[in-house]
């Protein structure tokens, strides 16, 4: 399918990517927890992934590319993004599009993955590839750039920082553990 | 392992990111240890709760906004093979840095090579015009340098005299020679007749020296 984009037929760069347009754009959503922005972050990342098809070394996942692809758009916009207190609020004021549901499950449901702005950056992106997306640390590291133990350290503060935010707004969840 | 150092790991084991050995160990301890025990399960129910609610939470785009952004990507042109631009650059290897050494070394040799030398100093013979030349030395060790080397305009060392700078000068070419660009001396030891015999150039670079 690559080869063909690249040898200019470019209508199969659509059944290339469309298998990650829903994951492109939930974790575009995850990352800047707001939808225009979400829409933003993929169609640039789809943008930059047709652009750069010739740079992709075939031996490697087209996915994790694509991952990294989307890191590194979220990045350059999230310089000018506001602070986490503003996201909250914009994700709980803005209703995107999901699976039908009951309006008090969809408002719990964004309240416990608000819980997440209590990140850093690093500790968000870490927790959402790794505990969300479900990458390995390896291919967490790969796709941030950074090492496997650097993965580990901010995996470890996120995952702690989750269970505190948790424990305290939602206590609920955490009850009779033992 | 102590409590304080299994709780820095259980956010690992809670998500499985521990070594088979590393989970044994810290699953030993949480088997006596309630405290530990709750703040596993704890990070655990908290990574299930935020998974199960993020699973149900998946976005799609409209079909139509879908179809314009894959027009958009379509009238774009795929660039040509370059160094992927979100990776970063390749780490050299020990072999371009040698490689880079030696052209530097190589592209420094030719350039000295080729530019000309600074000329020297046009007022040499100024200089040593105007250094005042000191008394000549005793009649001995004069009538032996003119034997060996005529040209030259003996000076003696005195020895209570600590520096040579303006002795160097003064020992060198006569002044009623003007072109001369070249400047020799001879040092002569009169405790031991060793003698030394210097040639500067214009520059006064050395070159020559005999015993």
């Amino acid at each position: 399918m690559i080869e063909l984009v690249l040898s200019g037929r470019t209508e199969a760069f659509e059944p290339l990517v469309t298998p990650y347009r829903k994951l492109l754009l939930t974790l575009g959503y995850r990352l800047s927890r707001n939808t225009e922005e979400a829409k933003e972050i993929s169609q640039e990342t789809l943008l930059r992934a047709f652009r750069y098809l010739r740079s992709f070394d075939k031996k490697k996942s087209f996915k994790n590319w694509l991952l990294k692809i989307e890191m590194n758009v979220w990045r350059g916009l999230s310089s000018k993004r506001p602070d986490a207190g503003t996201l909250r609020q914009m994700a709980l004021d803005s209703v995107p599009e999901g699976p039908e549901e009951s309006l008090a499950g969809k408002e719990a449901r964004e309240k416990l993955l608000a819980c997440l702005d209590g990140l850093s950056p690093r500790e968000r992106e870490v927790f959402l590839l790794r505990d969300i997306e479900g990458r390995s640390i390896k291919e967490t590291a790969g796709i941030l750039r950074i090492s496997a133990i650097a993965v580990r350290v901010h995996l470890s503060k996120a995952r702690s920082k989750v269970r505190e935010l948790i424990k305290d707004r939602f206590p609920e969840f955490l009850e009779d553990r033992r | 392992m102590n409590c304080s150092r299994v709780r820095r790991s259980l956010p690992l084991l809670a998500g499985n990111d521990l070594t088979p050995a590393q989970a044994r160990r810290l699953e030993r301890h949480l088997a006596r240890c309630p405290d530990c025990r709750q703040e596993a399960a704890e990070i655990r129910a908290a990574l299930a709760a935020v998974r199960t609610a993020a699973a149900q939470e998946t976005f799609d785009w409209p079909e139509a906004e879908w179809k314009a952004l894959i027009a958009r990507v379509n009238s774009e042109r795929t660039e040509p093979r370059r160094r992927p631009f979100l990776l970063p650059a390749p780490a050299p290897r020990s072999w371009a840095y040698a490689a880079a050494l030696i052209l530097i070394v190589g592209a420094a040799l030719l350039i000295l090579k080729i530019i000309p030398s600074k000329p020297g100093p046009a007022g040499l013979t100024e200089t040593l015009a105007a250094t005042p030349v000191l008394p000549p030395p005793a009649l001995s060790v004069k009538e032996a340098l003119a034997a060996v080397h005529p040209q030259d305009r003996p000076y003696m060392i005195h020895p209570r005299q600590e520096t040579l700078g303006r002795v160097l000068l003064a020992a060198g070419a006569p002044p009623e020679k003007p072109t001369q660009d070249m400047m020799s001396m001879t040092l002569v030891s009169q405790k031991t007749g060793l003698q030394v015999h210097w040639t500067l150039n214009r520059n006064f670079d050395w070159e020559e020296k005999k015993k």
